[in-house]
C-alpha cells in the first residue's frame, strides 16, 4: 500500500476546519509492519480511518495517490470499497467492548463478515469462524460463538475482534491501538498474537500506538506523528537515536520520568487523616425471570489508614474490590459494615474523588469554569466574586491554560480532562484525595506528567492520597505503604521498595504483568 | 418466569382496582345522574323518577353501589348500561373488537413504515432529504387529529372512492367470505390511514434520531470496515442497537392507541368504543364510561408487559443485569 500527499481535513460544528493530517506520504511493503508512533491527537486514527476510505461525514479527504496491491483505490466506487473493507484491508479498531456489536452474538458478527465476502454455505462459513476462533485462541469455539460480547472478557473481546478481522484471509491488517483498553497481562497476550498470526499469514500490518514498547519487537519502520505531520521515520534503533524532544519523550518515558525528581521528602505528620476499620461489602445480584440470586463479597474485614502528606497505593486486579474501596471510602458506596473515619475539620466532607476516566465523568455541556466552579455553588457560601478567584486560582495551581475557561469539556484532551477533574477536586479544598485508576487512560509521558503535578499538590496542600490502579507505575515514586488487594481482601501490606522481593502469588502476578510489557524505563525506577 | 408473570397480573388487577375507585369518586363528584336530564321532562313526575332510581338501585350509599359493581365484574358483566338495557361487557366487548380491528393493524402498519424511513433516512439521507423530512414531520406533527380525519372524510365524500363510515356495505352483507373481507378491507382503509399519519411523525422521528446516534458508535463503524454491506449494517447492525428506547416507545404507543383511535372513530363513524364511549359520557351512562376507561387503562398495562418482553427479547444484556 502506498499514499502520497493524503490530507483529512475535519470541519467543525463551529464551521473552523480543523486539519487532522496535514499532507502526508508513506508506503507499507507486502508482509511488512509498519509501526505509526504518535499522542493522543496526532492524526494516528484518522488515517487509519482514511486508508479505508471510512472517515465520518464532516470529514473532508484528499490525496495525490492512495494504491493497494496496484488498485487506486481513489477511483473506486462505494461497492468495490466495501469489497475491500474486511477483504483485502482489515481494521482492528480501539477498543474492542466498543467495537463489537452488543446486540448480535460473536459468532454471527464473524459469520456476517464472511458472508459479505464469499458465496460459502452456512456450514462451510460455521467451520471457517469456528477454526479461525481457534486460530486466535478461543478454544470453546461452540460456547464462544454463542457468546454476547458482554460475555467475555476484555482479552477473549479482542481476540474476537481479531478474529473478525483475519477471517477473510486479508493481506494488510490495520491496528488502531488495539491494546490500550486492555489490562497489563491481556495486553502481553494479545500482543503475542498478533505478532503469531503475522508470522503465520504474512501479513502486512500497520500498527497504530501510543506506546513505543509495543513497536520494539514488531515494526520493521515506525512512523512518528504529531498534529497530523510525520516527525520521523526509521527502525526503532534509528528513531530511539533522534535527538527530538517529542520522539525521545515518546520513545523512552525513562527521560521524562528523570526529571520526575523525586518528590521532597515527604514526612508524614503523626495525625492520620482517614482510619478505615473492617470495611466489608456484599453485592447481591439475581437475575430477572429467575429466582436465583448470587452474592459477590467485594469487600472483606478491609483496615487502612492514611496520614497528612502520606500518600498509599492500592493495587489489585480488575474486580478484587479495589473500586469498591474507593467508592466506599468518597461516601459513594454504603459499606455493610465497618467504619470511615475522616478528619473532619469545620465539619465538612474532606474526601475528594478523581474517577478513571475523565472523559465520562465530566459534563461534556459544561464549560471549563463551570465544571471547576461546580462544587463551589453547590457549598454556596462565597460571592460570585469571590468564586471566580478560587477558580482562576485552582486552574493556576494545576498548570490549566486560563484561557480556556470558556472552552467545553468536550472540546479538551485527555490529559487536559483529567487536569480539569483534578481541579474540580482541588477546589473543595479537600484533605483526602482517591484516584481511582486516575491516569490509566493517558500515555505514558502524559502519566508521568500528571503523577509530578499531583506530588507537588500533595505537598502544597498537604494532602493525603490514596492511589488505587492495576499496575505498578510509579509506584515507588510516591508510595509510603503498598496494599495489594485480592477478592475483596488485603492481602499484602508491604513498601514499595520491598515489594520486588514479594512472596505472595498475587502480588508476583502484578509485578509479573508489570514488567513484561509496559513502557521501557518504568522498571528501572520500579 | 413464572413469579414475573405473576407478579405483573397482580400489580395490573391492583392498578385496574384503584383506577375504578377514582372513577367512582369522580362519577359521584358529577353533578346529575342518569335521570337528570328526565326531571325537564314535565310528563314524568318526581315520584316515577324517584322510584326509577330505587329499582337502579342509584339512591344506594356510594360503598354499597360499588360493591355492587364489584360483584357485577365478577359475573364478567362489568355492570349495567342504563341505557342500552343490558350488561356493560355485552355492549363493550364486540366494540372493542372492532376498534382493535382498527387500531392493531393501522398502528403496526405505522411503525414498519416508521422504522423503515426512519432508517433508511438515517442511513442515505442527504441534506435536502433531511430538510424536507424535518419540514413533512413537523407540519404532521403540528397538525391536529381531526383535521386529518375531517380531510380524510372530505377525501370520501368528494371522490366517492371510499366509503365515508361504517364497517360493511350493506350489499356485501351475505356475499361470501372474501368479498366481506375485501369490503371491511375497504371500510378500513381511510380510518387506519388517519391513525398512521397522526402516530406516525413522533415515531418515525424517534427513530430516526436514535438511528443517528447509532450510526457514530465505533461498532457500527467497526462492522462498515469488516465491509458488511451498509443495507444490513442499517437493519442488523445499527437498528437492533438502537431499539431499547424505541421498544419503551412501542409500549407506549400501544397504551394511547385507544386515545388516538377515539377521534378517528367517532369523526369516520367506525362503530367502536370511542362513539359509545362518548354517548355514555353525554348521557351519564357511568357503568359504560367506568368500563371503557377501564379498558384503556388495561391497554396501557398491556403495552407495557409487550414492551418489557420485547426488550427481553432483543438485548441480551437485560438478560443478565440486576
Amino acid at each position: 500500500m502506498s499514499a502520497a500527499a493524503l490530507r483529512v481535513v475535519y470541519a467543525g460544528s463551529d464551521g473552523r476546519a480543523s486539519v487532522a493530517i496535514s499532507s502526508l506520504d508513506f508506503d507499507v511493503g507486502p508482509q511488512e509492519t509498519l509501526g505509526i508512533l504518535g499522542k493522543s491527537g496526532s492524526g494516528k486514527s484518522s488515517l487509519a480511518h482514511a486508508l479505508l476510505r471510512l472517515l465520518p461525514g464532516n470529514a473532508k479527504f484528499s490525496a495525490d495517490r492512495l494504491c493497494f496491491q496496484n488498485d487506486d483505490l481513489l477511483r473506486f466506487s462505494q461497492t468495490e470499497l466495501r469489497r475491500l473493507r474486511g477483504a483485502g484491508i482489515a481494521l482492528i479498531s480501539q477498543e474492542p467492548a466498543l467495537a463489537l456489536n452488543p446486540v448480535l452474538t460473536v459468532g454471527r458478527q464473524i459469520e456476517d463478515v464472511l458472508a459479505a465476502h464469499s458465496s460459502r454455505s452456512r456450514d462451510q462459513r460455521k467451520q471457517s469462524v469456528k477454526s479461525i476462533l481457534r486460530d486466535v485462541g478461543l478454544e470453546d469455539t461452540a460456547r464462544m460463538m454463542r457468546a454476547y460480547p458482554h460475555q467475555l472478557s476484555g482479552g477473549q473481546r479482542q481476540r474476537a475482534a481479531i478474529a473478525q478481522a483475519l477471517v477473510c484471509s486479508p493481506s494488510l491488517l490495520i491496528a488502531d491501538e488495539p491494546l490500550s483498553a486492555l489490562d497489563v497481562s491481556t495486553q502481553a497476550e494479545v500482543l503475542e498474537l498478533l505478532k503469531r498470526v503475522k508470522q503465520e499469514r504474512r501479513l502486512a500490518m500497520i500498527f497504530i500506538t501510543h506506546n513505543a514498547a509495543v513497536l520494539e519487537g514488531l515494526a520493521d519502520r515506525i512512523m512518528v506523528m504529531r498534529q497530523g505531520e510525520v516527525v520521523a521515520m526509521g527502525t526503532f534503533s534509528e528513531i530511539s537515536a533522534s535527538d527530538d524532544p517529542y520522539v525521545a519523550n515518546l520513545i523512552s518515558p525513562r527521560k521524562t520520568l528523570a526529571q520526575l525528581a523525586a518528590p521532597a521528602a515527604i514526612t508524614a505528620s503523626g495525625e492520620p487523616l482517614l482510619q478505615v476499620r473492617g470495611l466489608s461489602k456484599k453485592f447481591v445480584q439475581s437475575r430477572p425471570f429467575s429466582r436465583k440470586s448470587f452474592t459477590i463479597t467485594a469487600l472483606e474485614d478491609v483496615s487502612f489508614e492514611v496520614a497528612e502528606c502520606q500518600s498509599i497505593a492500592i493495587i489489585g486486579r480488575s474486580g478484587s474490590g479495589k473500586s469498591t474501596l474507593a467508592r466506599c471510602l468518597a461516601g459513594l458506596e454504603e459499606a455493610d459494615s465497618g467504619e470511615i473515619v475522616a478528619n473532619r475539620t469545620n465539619g465538612k466532607n474532606n474526601v475528594q474523588m478523581i474517577f478513571q476516566e475523565a472523559g465520562t465523568a465530566l459534563n461534556p455541556r459544561f464549560t471549563a469554569e463551570e465544571i471547576i466552579a461546580e462544587p463551589l455553588l453547590i457549598a454556596g457560601k462565597l460571592t460570585p466574586e469571590q468564586r471566580m478567584e478560587r477558580v482562576s486560582a485552582v486552574m493556576d495551581d494545576v498548570g490549566f491554560n486560563p484561557e480556556w475557561a470558556g472552552r467545553r469539556a468536550e472540546q479538551f484532551s485527555g490529559g487536559q480532562k483529567q487536569r480539569l477533574a483534578l481541579a474540580r477536586a482541588l477546589v473543595a479544598e479537600p484533605r483526602v484525595l482517591i484516584l481511582d485508576e486516575a491516569f490509566s487512560g493517558l500515555d505514558v509521558p502524559a502519566q508521568a506528567r500528571m503523577m509530578r503535578l499531583v506530588l507537588e499538590l500533595q505537598s502544597r496542600h498537604k494532602l493525603a492520597c490514596i492511589h488505587v490502579s492495576h499496575d505498578l507505575n510509579f509506584v515507588s515514586l510516591f508510595a509510603r505503604e503498598v496494599l495489594v488487594m485480592d477478592a475483596g481482601r488485603i492481602v499484602e501490606r508491604t513498601s514499595p521498595s520491598r515489594l520486588p522481593e514479594s512472596q505472595n502469588p498475587v502480588t508476583r502476578a502484578i509485578i509479573e504483568q508489570s514488567e513484561s510489557l509496559h513502557a521501557i524505563g518504568l522498571e528501572a525506577v520500579l | 418466569m413464572i413469579r414475573f408473570i405473576s407478579r405483573r397480573l397482580a400489580q395490573t388487577v391492583l392498578l385496574l382496582f384503584g383506577i375504578s375507585v377514582v372513577l367512582f369518586l369522580l362519577a359521584e363528584a358529577v353533578p346529575g345522574d342518569y335521570f337528570s336530564e328526565a326531571q325537564l321532562n314535565p310528563n314524568i313526575s318526581a315520584d316515577t323518577l324517584q322510584a326509577l332510581r330505587s329499582h337502579y338501585g342509584l339512591d344506594r350509599p356510594l360503598v354499597v353501589r360499588y360493591g355492587y359493581w364489584l360483584a357485577s365484574v365478577a359475573r364478567g358483566d362489568m355492570g349495567y348500561s342504563l341505557a342500552y338495557n343490558q350488561p356493560v361487557s355485552q355492549l363493550l366487548f364486540p366494540r372493542l373488537g372492532n376498534t382493535l380491528l382498527l387500531a392493531v393493524p393501522a398502528l403496526l402498519t405505522c411503525w414498519v413504515l416508521a422504522l423503515v424511513l426512519g432508517v433508511l433516512l438515517a442511513g442515505y439521507g442527504g441534506k435536502w432529504s433531511e430538510r424536507v423530512f424535518s419540514l413533512g414531520s413537523s407540519a404532521l406533527l403540528a397538525t391536529p387529529d381531526v383535521l386529518l380525519a375531517l380531510l380524510a372524510l372530505l377525501i370520501a365524500a368528494r371522490t366517492r372512492l371510499f366509503p365515508a363510515g361504517g364497517m360493511h356495505s350493506l350489499a356485501t352483507a351475505d356475499s361470501g367470505r372474501l368479498s366481506s373481507a375485501r369490503d371491511l378491507a375497504w371500510h378500513l382503509f381511510l380510518p387506519g390511514c388517519v391513525f398512521i399519519l397522526s402516530s406516525l411523525a413522533p415515531i418515525v422521528r424517534h427513530v430516526h434520531a436514535e438511528m443517528k446516534e447509532v450510526l457514530q458508535t465505533p461498532h457500527v463503524r467497526a462492522a462498515e470496515g469488516h465491509g458488511i454491506s451498509r443495507l444490513r449494517v442499517l437493519f442488523r447492525y445499527a437498528l437492533p442497537a438502537a431499539a431499547n428506547p424505541l421498544v419503551s416507545l412501542f409500549g407506549v404507543s400501544v397504551g394511547l392507541m385507544f386515545s388516538v383511535v377515539l377521534v378517528v372513530e367517532i369523526v369516520l363513524g367506525w362503530p367502536g368504543l370511542g362513539p359509545m364511549l362518548l354517548e355514555a359520557i353525554l348521557a351519564r351512562d357511568m357503568f359504560v364510561t367506568i368500563g371503557g376507561v377501564l379498558l384503556s387503562a388495561l391497554m396501557l398495562v398491556l403495552g407495557n408487559v409487550v414492551a418489557d418482553f420485547l426488550l427481553y427479547a432483543i438485548d441480551p444484556r437485560i438478560r443478565v443485569q440486576a
